[in-house]
C-alpha cells in the first residue's frame, strides 16, 4: 500500500532523514517511534507529499509521488486523512464548518447530508453537540479529536496521524489512541502514526519503526522490538 | 561579503515573491475565484479601515482649508481654497494616505492572519485537505484589496472635501454655493483618474507584499510579529516611493 525507498532529507546541511526504507501493508497500523526532533514529522509530511524529499521514492497506492506536481499532489492529498500535531483547525471557522470543509470542497452533498455526516463523525470521536464551538474554546485533546474527525470525513483509506498523544494526560492519550485504533480498524484504513509515547504506541500498533539520527534502527512487532539486543532500542522501550 | 550576501538574498527573495504573484495571477486568469470569500474579505478589510480613514480624511481636508485660508489670503486669492483642497486631496493626499492607513490596518491584519495560519499548520492543512492555499486564502484577499482600496479612496476624497468645505464656509466665510461650484469645476476627470489610477497600483503592491509576508512567515508567534511589522514597513515605503514615480508618469501623460 505504501512503500518508502532510500528516502533522505536535509535542511540547510542538517541531515534529518538518511536513507529510510520501509513498507506499510494494507489495513496495517504502523507507528513511527523516535525522540522529539528526530524527523518523525518530516517523514510523515514527506509521505503525504507536503515536504519534498532530497532523494528517494515514495509509493502511495501504486503511485510514485515524489515527482508529482503541486496539482497532482492535491489529488493525492484528497485520498489521505492527515491529523496534524495540534489539530490545525481553521480558527475562523467553528467545529461544524471545519469538519464540513472537505465535504464542501470535494463532494456534491447538500446541506442536510453534510449536517448528518458531521453529526455522525462527531459522535464517533465522542464530541457530539459541539458543532457551534470555535477552536479557541476547545482543549488540546478536543482539538485533536475534531482534527481527527475532519481527516476521516471523506472516508479516506489512508490515515496519517502526527503525534496524536503529545501534550495530553495519560488517560486522554490512551483514549485517543484507542479511538484511532477503532476508527482505523473499523474503516480498514492503512494507518501511519508518529509518536514518542511507547506505551500507547505498542498498544495500538501492528508494527513499529524506531528512528534515531535519521535512520531506522529497529522495526517489527512489539515482541520483535522487545527482543532486540540494541542498547538504544532497549533504553527507548523502557 | 556581507553586502554581496545581502544582495543575493534580496534577489532570491524578490524572485520568490514574483513566483508567488505569478501563482496568484494564474489562479485569477483561470477563473479560480471564490466570490463568497472575496465578499467576506472585502467586508473585513473595508470595515476595519473605514472609520480611521474617515477621521483622518476629514482632518486632512480641514487642515488643507485652514492652511489655504492663511496662505491664499496673503495673495488675495482666498476664493481658490476650494480648488486647492480638492486638487490636493484627489491628486495626492487621499490615494496616498488611504493606501498607508490601509497598509497599517488591513495589511497588517492580512499578514498576521496568514502568518498565524502558517505557524499553526493551517496553511499546510489546507494543502493536506486537497485545497490550494493560494486559491482559497490568498486570491480572495488580493481581489478584495483591489476592490476595497479604490472605494475607500473615494470615501476619503468625499469626506476630505467636506472637511475643507466646512472650514471654507464657516471659518473663511466663503459662500457655500460658490465653494461647491468651485470644487466641482476644479476636479476634472483627469485629476480624478490620475489619482485613482495610482490607487490600483497601490492596492496590488500592498496586497502582494502583505500576503507574501504572511505566506512565508516562520518561527512561531515571534515570527508572526516580525513578518507583520516587515509587511507594514515595506508596504508604506513602497507606497510612498512608487507614488513619486507614478506621479511623475501621470503628469508626463496627462499634465
Ligand atoms: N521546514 C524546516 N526547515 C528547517 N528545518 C526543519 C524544518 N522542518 C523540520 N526541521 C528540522 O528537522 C528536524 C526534525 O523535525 P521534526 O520532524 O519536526 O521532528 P519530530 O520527530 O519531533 O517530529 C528538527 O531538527 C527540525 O528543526
Ligand atoms: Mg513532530
Amino acid at each position: 500500500m505504501i512503500r518508502i525507498e532510500h528516502l533522505s532529507k536535509s535542511f540547510s546541511g542538517q541531515v534529518v532523514l538518511d536513507d529510510i526504507n520501509f513498507e506499510v501493508q494494507k489495513g496495517e497500523i504502523l507507528v513511527i517511534l523516535g525522540g522529539s526532533g528526530t524527523g518523525k514529522s518530516v517523514l510523515l509530511k514527506s509521505m503525504m507529499g507536503l515536504v519534498r524529499p532530497d532523494s528517494g521514492k515514495i509509493w502511495i497506492d501504486g503511485k510514485e509521488i515524489t515527482q508529482f506536481s503541486e496539482k497532482e499532489l492535491l489529488k493525492v492529498h484528497k485520498g489521505i486523512g492527515y491529523l496534524f500535531q495540534e489539530g490545525a483547525l481553521y480558527d475562523f471557522m467553528n467545529v461544524f464548518e471545519n469538519i464540513a470543509f472537505p465535504l464542501q470542497e470535494h463532494t456534491d452533498l447538500d446541506k442536510p447530508d453534510i449536517e448528518a455526516k458531521v453529526k455522525k463523525v462527531l459522535e464517533v470521536v465522542d464530541l457530539a453537540g459541539i458543532e457551534g464551538k470555535y477552536p479557541s474554546e476547545l482543549s488540546g485533546g478536543m482539538k485533536k479529536r475534531v482534527g481527527l474527525a475532519r481527516s476521516i470525513i471523506l472516508g479516506s483509506k489512508i490515515l496519517f496521524c502526527d503525534e496524536p498523544t503529545s501534550g495530553l494526560d495519560p488517560i486522554r492519550s490512551r483514549d485517543i489512541s484507542n479511538l484511532i485504533r477503532d476508527i482505523s480498524k473499523g474503516l480498514k484504513c492503512t494507518t501511519v502514526i508518529t509518536s514518542h509515547d511507547i506505551r500507547n504506541a505498542f498498544r495500538i500498533a501492528d508494527r513499529s519503526v524506531l528512528i534515531r539520527n535519521g535512520k531506522i534502527i529497529a522495526m517489527g512487532t512489539q515482541a520483535q522490538m522487545e527482543a532486540s539486543s540494541d542498547i538504544f532500542v532497549q533504553s527507548f522501550i523502557q | 561579503m556581507a553586502l554581496i550576501r545581502f544582495i543575493a538574498h534580496s534577489i532570491a527573495e524578490l524572485g520568490n515573491a514574483l513566483c508567488f504573484l505569478g501563482d496568484i495571477v494564474r489562479n485569477i486568469l483561470r477563473g479560480r475565484i471564490r466570490y463568497g470569500e472575496v465578499l467576506r474579505q472585502m467586508y473585513e478589510q473595508g470595515v476595519q479601515s473605514l472609520m480611521i480613514i474617515v477621521l483622518t480624511s476629514f482632518a486632512t481636508g480641514a487642515v488643507l482649508a485652514i492652511q489655504g485660508a492663511v496662505t491664499l489670503t496673503r495673495f488675495g486669492a482666498k476664493e481658490y481654497i476650494a480648488q486647492m483642497v480638492a486638487w490636493s486631496l484627489v491628486r495626492e493626499m487621499s490615494p496616498v494616505f488611504t493606501a498607508i492607513i490601509f497598509s497599517a490596518k488591513a495589511g497588517a491584519r492580512i499578514t498576521a492572519e496568514l502568518g498565524t495560519m502558517n505557524v499553526n499548520d493551517q496553511m499546510l492543512a489546507t494543502r493536506a485537505l486537497g485545497v490550494d492555499p493560494i486559491e482559497y486564502l490568498i486570491v480572495p484577499r488580493v481581489i478584495a484589496c483591489f476592490l476595497v482600496l479604490p472605494i475607500l479612496t473615494v470615501v476619503s476624497e468625499i469626506v476630505g472635501i467636506t472637511g475643507g468645505y466646512l472650514v471654507g464656509v464657516f471659518e473663511a466665510n466663503i459662500p457655500s454655493a460658490f465653494y461647491i461650484n468651485q470644487t466641482l469645476r476644479a476636479i476634472r476627470y483627469v485629476d480624478f483618474f490620475s489619482g485613482f489610477a495610482k490607487v490600483f497600483f497601490f492596492s496590488v503592491l500592498v496586497s502582494w507584499i502583505c500576503c507574501y509576508q504572511g505566506f512565508v512567515t516562520r518561527g512561531g508567534s515571534l515570527g508572526v510579529g516580525k513578518f507583520t511589522t516587515k509587511a507594514v514597513a515595506y508596504s508604506i515605503i513602497i507606497v510612498i516611493l512608487s507614488n513619486t514615480i507614478l506621479t511623475k508618469i501621470m503628469i508626463m501623460f496627462w499634465g
